[in-house]
């Protein structure tokens, strides 16, 4: 028995690579995260809406460091002065440098966003996945809730609490990130609604998992793909409703810019200084469609049906 | 069965709601057209002005109303003993008066005029009217602008309960004759009877619905040269030509079409395409491009001074050397030509120029300028008595709130102050805006340290500035009390010629020398008025008035 068992080494040899993958028929093994970015990278819109996002970030952070002007500097010696090299983007009514204002403008539609989001992210997905899985009277009450919320008009609720507090980007940012976690809530609840009848759920509950463990170890990974694309998405209409909030006088205090109050400065001499309202407004355009070019991408990458 | 009946009933009703539904919007199409097509016909021998008013008219209530854009109406619906127009007074439905000797009783002989619904103008109408504008418990509420007739004897009395309205000395001789007599002379007086507040109204119709009369075309009689023909609420007041009117002749607009467009760029966009004819705001940036390609762009001047109040009573306003350092910290000239661009006059005074003494001397110019220097910050000055005041380089200052109404005009002044006050006093001030009738509130309560206002002039004399700062004024904003101040003015209301401005210069320099308020500038007024538009007119206080305008249209 113990011959037989000696094989001299020089009849060994190598297994070829081809030969020793022939017997697999898996491909290479990629986790979900991966899987997600390969595909994302393959859309180009998305590709580009990100690399935007990412140039707007930097600009938005470090451009104010760059300029030898700050958003306040007032020379009512150069007020309504077209393009130029020493101002590119032309001045305003004070005279201040308007490509620094856009840049600074950039920073409050960006903490907006950012915070908005975050919010969302935290109450919304909690709040959500309360509702979804604990269902029947619980469930009833809280979408309740959730639909009297939302039936607030934004503009009526930010003039309310503009009255209560102090006006300015906090006030923006709390009626903003107070009202807008209730579409996330809906979206995690509906999801969450339709998880929780799974396997998986009914083998964690059998093995004494408890609620809270099943609830964000379980279900809300497995719900991230459409809360990442809720969120994406809902992060420029943010944008998009500081601006607005800001235009009808209601935003940030002046000297203060952000894009929605440059648009509405700009407004009252539009046929004589249309660059004035051109650049803020195209600086909202081109940041709304980043956004979304990327939510659109990040929707199908995280499809599992599309999964190739 | 019965389902598929159902369902196929279900179905035939949607469809014929459809094309009822279809049918209706052909219709109203058709009728609309139909409309459209007769008023044109009628537009063409019609001679209507286009105007615009600018706001909804809290009021147009002669006696209730205490705004510029109810003024305006009223100034062409009614009319007073007096008129102001082509810059002088005339008698109007006063034929003459007599002035008694001393000066303080004033007999006025009514003509032989009618309200716009047939029936004779009397002595009794002026009495009731300024009865009513002296009610205190007059309904809805009690005029803004009683003290308009405080010149009368027993009118401060009866409006403030102490005395009664029946011994306010408005003497009704006959139908026709009115007698005033006054508590002391007054040199404007014949002025203030050109003013609303002291314009007739018609006792019945008040009476018929005290709250709306006003804009009722039913209720809404008048005697000025228009009258009102309809008010859409938020969108335009259409005043016609009232044919009773005693100088009828005069009259040649058949019809006024006042809008309210609150939006300047709005205002001067309607205005360029010929939708309205008449506009006097218009966005501060358009103004140097109007300037140069339109003709019909003119300014004039108008009784009347921008200025921010100080809160005296709060610190650290409370302390004069704030107040002053402040003031001298703002580049006048600056701000009204790169800023406000309507060709405004920087203000050092309150009292704004083309206001005259008893020597025929311009006010302004006697009072001089008080030390403040507008071409440029007086810095140093500034920072010396801030110092002095214990704030070195606005060291230990505290975040200061200005407030001002939400208008894109007071933005811009007070972006320009913050950061002058920033720059050369090393100050912080924060930007807070306010809707109209909150911003009022907050200024009467005293719910600021420093607020933007103005005040225009309701009559051609200094008074219509100064007495505003009196302890017991409504409008003192600033919340300033200076017996001596009120004791200088309460005295030149009841004394004439040079002794009584006098005690007004005095009284200016006191106010100022307290710096209770920041003059900045004196208003202008910038107006557009199509060419084929003839003989339209603007007081010096401000008011438009048609009644003698024409439209000469090739």
């Amino acid at each position: 028995m113990e011959e037989n068992m000696k094989i001299p080494d020089y009849m060994w040899e190598t297994l070829s690579r081809e030969e020793k993958d022939k017997e697999k028929i898996d491909r290479p093994v990629m986790t979900y995260w991966q899987d997600v970015w390969r595909r994302l990278k393959k859309n180009y819109l998305a590709m580009i809406g990100l690399v935007t996002i990412i140039l707007i970030f930097l600009i938005a952070i470090f451009g104010p460091y760059l300029s030898s002007y700050t958003f306040s500097d007032q020379d009512l010696e150069i007020t309504n002065q077209s393009m130029s090299m020493k101002h590119w983007f032309g001045t305003d009514s004070h005279g201040r440098d308007l490509l620094i204002r856009v840049i600074h403008g950039a920073r409050v539609s960006l903490t907006v966003a950012v915070v908005a989001s975050i919010v969302n992210f935290f109450i919304g997905i909690v709040y959500g996945g309360i509702s979804g899985y604990m269902g029947g009277k619980v469930d009833n009450i809280m979408m309740r809730i959730v639909d009297i919320i939302s039936t607030i008009p934004l503009v009526l609720y930010a003039i309310i609490l503009m009255v209560v507090l102090k006006r300015g980007l906090s006030s923006v940012i709390l009626a903003i990130g107070t009202i807008y976690w209730v579409r996330m809530a809906r979206i995690v609840r509906g999801q969450i609604l339709s998880l929780k009848e799974l396997e998986y759920v009914l083998a964690a509950k059998t093995l004494g998992a408890s609620t809270w463990r099943i609830l964000f170890r379980h279900l809300i990974p497995n719900a991230m793909g459409p809360i990442i694309v809720t969120m994406t998405m809902m992060i420029p209409s943010a944008i998009f409703t500081e601006s607005f909030l800001s235009f009808i006088g209601l935003g940030v205090s002046a000297p203060k810019p952000s894009w929605g109050s440059l648009a509405s400065d700009a407004l009252g001499g539009l046929t004589s200084y249309p660059y004035q309202l051109f650049f803020p407004s195209i600086a909202i355009c081109i940041t709304m469609l980043a956004f979304n070019f990327l939510g659109d991408g990040l929707r199908d990458a995280l499809d599992p049906r599309l999964r190739k | 069965m019965s389902f598929i009946i159902k369902k196929g009933g279900k179905r035939m009703t949607k469809k014929g709601l459809a094309l009822i539904l279809i049918l209706t919007l052909v219709f109203t199409s058709l009728v609309g057209c139909g409309g459209q097509q007769q008023e044109q016909a009628k537009v063409e021998n019609e001679k209507v002005l286009k105007w615009n008013l600018g706001s909804e008219p809290k009021t147009l209530d002669p006696q209730l109303n205490s705004a510029q854009d109810g003024g305006h109406v009223i100034n062409n619906v009614f009319e007073g003993l007096m008129r102001d127009a082509n810059g002088k007074y005339e008698p109007a439905i006063a034929e003459s008066y007599d002035i008694s000797e001393d000066e303080t009783t004033y007999t006025f002989h009514l003509r032989d005029a009618k309200w716009s619904d047939g029936k004779p103008i009397t002595a009794y109408d002026f009495e009731y009217a300024w009865k009513r504008a002296l009610d205190p418990n007059l309904i809805p509420e009690p005029s803004e602008y009683a003290f308009q007739l405080f010149y009368i004897k027993g009118a401060q009395e009866a409006y403030e309960g102490t005395g009664s309205l029946d011994d306010v000395a408005i003497n009704v001789i006959d139908e026709k004759t009115i007698q005033v007599t006054l508590t002391a002379p007054t040199q404007y007086f014949l002025e203030l009877t050109a003013f609303y507040t002291y314009m007739p109204v018609r006792k019945d119709m008040v009476e018929k619905d005290p709250q709306k009369w006003a804009t009722n075309p039913e209720t809404a009689v008048s005697n000025g040269p228009f009258m009102l023909a309809e008010y859409n609420l938020g969108d335009k007041v259409i005043l016609k030509k009232n044919p009773n009117y005693w100088n009828v002749d005069k009259v040649k607009l058949d019809k006024i079409e006042a809008y309210m467009i609150v939006d300047q760029s709005t205002s001067l966009s309607a205005y360029e395409a010929g939708d309205v004819e008449v506009i006097d705001e218009m966005p501060v940036q358009e103004i140097p491009r109007i300037q140069k390609e339109d003709p019909t762009f003119k300014i004039f001047p108008q009784v009347g001074t921008y200025y921010y109040i100080f809160n005296v009573t709060k610190a650290p306003m409370d302390d004069v050397r704030v107040r002053k350092a402040l003031t001298l910290a703002i580049n006048r000239k600056q701000i009204v030509e790169k800023v406000t661009l309507a060709g405004e006059i920087p203000a050092t005074g309150f009292v704004p120029p083309a206001l005259y003494d008893a020597n025929g001397k311009e006010f302004r110019e006697v009072a001089g300028d008080y030390g403040v220097d507008v071409t440029k910050a007086q810095v140093e000055e500034a920072k010396a008595l801030l110092a002095e005041a214990g704030y070195p380089n606005g060291e230990g200052f505290p975040e200061l709130d200005l407030v001002y109404n939400t208008n894109e005009k007071h933005k811009l002044v007070g972006e320009a102050i913050q950061a002058m006050w920033q720059d050369n006093l090393g100050i912080k001030i924060n930007l807070t805006n306010q809707e109209w009738a909150v911003f009022q509130d907050t200024r009467h309560s005293g719910n600021f340290t420093v607020a933007r206002a103005g005040w225009l002039g309701d009559y051609a004399d200094p008074m219509t500035m100064l007495d505003l700062w009196l302890s017991y004024s409504g409008n003192n904003d600033c919340h300033w009390n200076n017996p001596e101040f009120d004791a200088a003015i309460e005295k030149a209301k009841t004394i004439t010629g040079e002794e009584r401005f006098k005690l007004l210069y005095d009284a200016e320099k006191m106010m100022i020398d307290n710096q209770i308020v920041m003059p900045i500038y004196y208003y202008t007024q910038p107006v557009m008025v199509k060419e084929y538009v003839k003989d339209w007119n603007k007081t010096p206080l401000g008011h438009w008035f048609f009644g003698y305008a024409d439209i000469e249209k090739q």
